[in-house]
């Protein structure tokens, strides 16, 4: 997470932003963001709701699997990668996106 | 409906689904090096250093480690004698000005070690070609009989702030080693980048990646 505030300022070249999905709740999330200095959203989903739509809950345990999701602006996925977040390729990513016409 | 007023909002919109305090490591192949006669090190065809004397053992990225490279030597003495010195791409912190990325950095730094770091010193340097900020820290811990002292020097590759550090570890009642710190001058002094980083490229290079990921990405969303 730390690796995207650091990037924020390239995302906005590409009209990105960020959102984190926790199952963490929310008093939680604000200590964790306030130590990390986050500025982008996070949110709480104690139910996984989210985390089921994404396939990102796996089953019977508390906690989400990391995942990275890029949506275009129709609401289209465009990108998915587990683990942790390969930044560069983000990058590149939403720079082809981009180039594709502001998808 | 939300969806088209989430589309105005935002033209992409990535999502992190994360844990906390369960990264998992990507792994990746070790960068190349190679000394040349003059005793000079290019490492991955982008740095450019004076090799430190022997005795100091080449540390190399095998994933998503803390630092890009660095050197380590064991010292004499009991544990935990020994000197590290890095360069680092990424340091704690997000800020682009040196005096907020010094806070964030140390923020975290040697967190894990539960050390109180004190400032020792702390001056403006001229480092990679520009501006750049030198922090001298020590801490101790009474319990474990250990201490260590570092120096974190801030500079900036294009627009992003990068570190060198080096942190020398003692027993609580030994002497530090100057000459380690005056080896970790002399490489940071001789460093210099080959070519552009990959963010000062990223607005002017076309890369060929985009369909692998992308039909990573299809059969993803497929299973």
């Amino acid at each position: 997470m730390e690796g995207h505030q650091r990037n924020l300022y390239l995302y906005e070249r590409f009209n990105a932003r960020v959102l984190g999905v926790s199952r963490d709740d929310v008093t939680t999330l604000k200590y964790w963001a306030k130590g990390l200095e986050l500025t982008f959203p996070l949110l709480s989903n104690i139910t996984a709701f989210l985390g089921v739509y994404f396939d990102t809950q796996p089953e019977g345990q508390p906690i989400f699997q990391r995942r990275t999701v890029i949506i275009d602006k129709r609401g289209m996925i465009q990108y998915v990668k587990d683990g942790s977040p390969d930044y560069k390729e983000i990058l590149l990513f939403l720079k082809k996106l981009s180039q594709e016409g502001g998808k | 409906m939300n969806g088209k007023k989430l589309a105005l909002l935002f033209s992409l919109l990535i999502i992190g689904f994360h844990l906390f305090g369960c990264a998992t490591i990507k792994t990746s192949a070790k960068p190349s090096y190679e000394v040349t006669s003059k005793g000079v090190m290019i490492y991955n065809e982008e740095f450019e250093f004076n090799l430190p004397p022997p005795g100091w053992r080449l540390l190399r990225q095998e994933g998503e480690s803390e630092f890009a490279f660095g050197f380590l030597k064991t010292d004499p003495g009991p544990f935990p004698s020994q000197s590290m010195f890095v360069y680092d791409e990424e340091p704690f912190g997000c800020s682009m000005g040196f005096e907020d990325r010094e806070k964030e950095f140390f923020k975290r730094f040697l967190w894990n070690a539960m050390l109180n770091l004190q400032i020792l010193e702390k001056k403006k340097v001229q480092v990679l070609g520009g501006e750049g900020s030198e922090v001298v820290v020590e801490g101790k811990d009474p319990i474990k009989k250990e201490k260590a002292k570092a120096k974190v020097i801030f500079g900036k590759r294009a627009e992003r702030v990068v570190a060198f550090y080096i942190t020398q570890w003692r027993p609580i009642d030994g002497t530090y080693d100057d000459s380690a710190f005056i080896t970790f001058d002399q490489f940071v002094n001789s460093f210099r980048f080959l070519k552009k980083s990959f963010y000062e490229t990223l607005n002017d290079k076309i890369f060929s990646i985009f369909p692998f990921s992308l039909s990573l990405t299809l059969h993803s969303i497929g299973r």
